[in-house]
């Protein structure tokens, strides 16, 4: 059986090739893979909230898409993953539930979502594909020797990124 | 709110409103449908972030739920969850149609009657936990969700993420004698509407 190495909620993880990574059930939180054209590693963080400041209980960095990717970086560099040639997959940040009214909170998935673009761009690390947004829960899956991202949801069919 | 230890007694409080709650819940639901209703003693606990789906089947069984906000003394959501099966149940009770079993997702008479089923249980939650504690909640429109469990929960986890990582459970099943529709609701606040919850019954100054 292929090793597929799982990631929880707030939560990051490495992967070495030939394995896979995934993670269950992205609603509103934003999975972001980063690998490299020449690293056999990869590593999968399952963000909740888009900032760790003005939070007062941020303990859990991998909770928040600031302090998360400052360390799963930090975490494939020392396996020697260079920056330069780091890239990301991202998916998730939908919007589950419809209200009436506009909430804050409602529209976490969107502000998550420009949450890791913009650190992204910060570390100069290009996202190469991404399925945000909209409406619907995804399961990722990555696989550390073709690069690809597979998204699966609900009564959809699978689409690989 | 990491590592929270209730105390038995806090426990006991919450489970006697969980019960209260519920009571009232199924008899507006059993008005509805004509029957009977039972339920189970709620359980009330802390539960990890990562925990959560598991109540509800795992993080990628399909689940519908509705979600309302209620705000006033104290601050939270209240979600009522369906497991798939138990939604198509709930539905050919009330609408008398059929479903067949490889069916994800409902039309736009079923959702609604999701929703108002959800609506009636929710509401008179709240308004007896609101009873109880003096306190004045009020409930927003609620919402519907049809998905995995895992991503419909990121609603309230993103939401209680911000002061914790664990979520107050007072899963309350409900049972009814011939029909057996078996859901759950789940009340969520964070620390300090609990806190809240105990000083309006004097047990916390």
């Amino acid at each position: 059986m292929e090793e597929v190495t799982k990631v929880g909620i707030a939560d990051w993880k490495l992967c070495k090739a030939p394995g896979k990574i995934t993670t269950i059930g992205l609603g509103s939180c934003v999975g972001i893979v980063i690998y490299s054209a020449t690293s056999d590693y990869c590593g999968l963080l399952h963000i909740l909230l888009p900032s760790s400041k003005d939070i007062k209980n941020n303990a859990n960095r991998a909770k928040f898409a600031d302090t998360g990717l400052e360390d799963l970086i930090g975490a494939l560099e020392q396996q020697g993953m260079r920056r330069s040639t780091m890239r990301a997959k991202i998916a998730g940040g939908a919007a589950m539930f419809q209200f009436s009214t506009k909430t804050e909170i409602g529209s976490i998935g969107d502000r998550n979502i420009q949450a890791v673009k913009d650190i992204l761009a910060g570390y100069n690390i290009p996202i190469v594909s991404e399925d945000t947004g909209r409406d619907y829960g995804r399961t990722i899956v990555f696989d550390s020797v073709t690069k690809d991202l597979t998204i699966y949801s609900a009564g959809k069919t699978e689409k690989r990124i | 709110m990491t590592g929270r230890k209730l105390t038995n007694m806090e426990l006991d409080i919450l489970k006697e409103i969980g019960n209260i709650g519920m009571g009232n819940a199924t008899t507006a639901l059993s008005v509805m449908f004509n029957t009977s209703p039972r339920m189970e003693v709620p359980v009330v606990k802390f539960v990890d972030f990562n925990e959560l789906a598991d109540m509800v089947g795992g993080p990628e069984a399909i689940v519908t739920a509705v979600l309302t906000h209620f705000k006033g003394g104290i601050n939270g959501m209240i979600l009522f969850i369906l497991t798939l099966e138990e939604a198509k149940k709930l539905l050919s009770l009330m609408l008398n149609k059929t479903y067949p079993d490889d069916l994800v997702s409902f039309d736009h008479m079923d959702k609604s009657a999701l929703k108002e089923t959800a609506n009636i249980l929710m509401s008179s939650y709240i308004s007896s936990i609101g009873t109880l504690t003096n306190l004045k909640l009020r409930t927003e429109p609620p919402a519907i969700c049809i998905d995995m469990a895992g991503s419909v929960l990121s609603m309230p986890i993103s939401e209680l993420g911000q002061v914790g990582d664990q979520a107050l459970i007072i899963d309350s099943k409900f049972l009814d004698n011939e029909k057996s529709i078996n859901g759950f609701l789940m009340f969520v606040c964070d620390e300090e509407s609990s806190d809240k919850i105990f000083e309006s019954l004097g047990i916390r100054c």
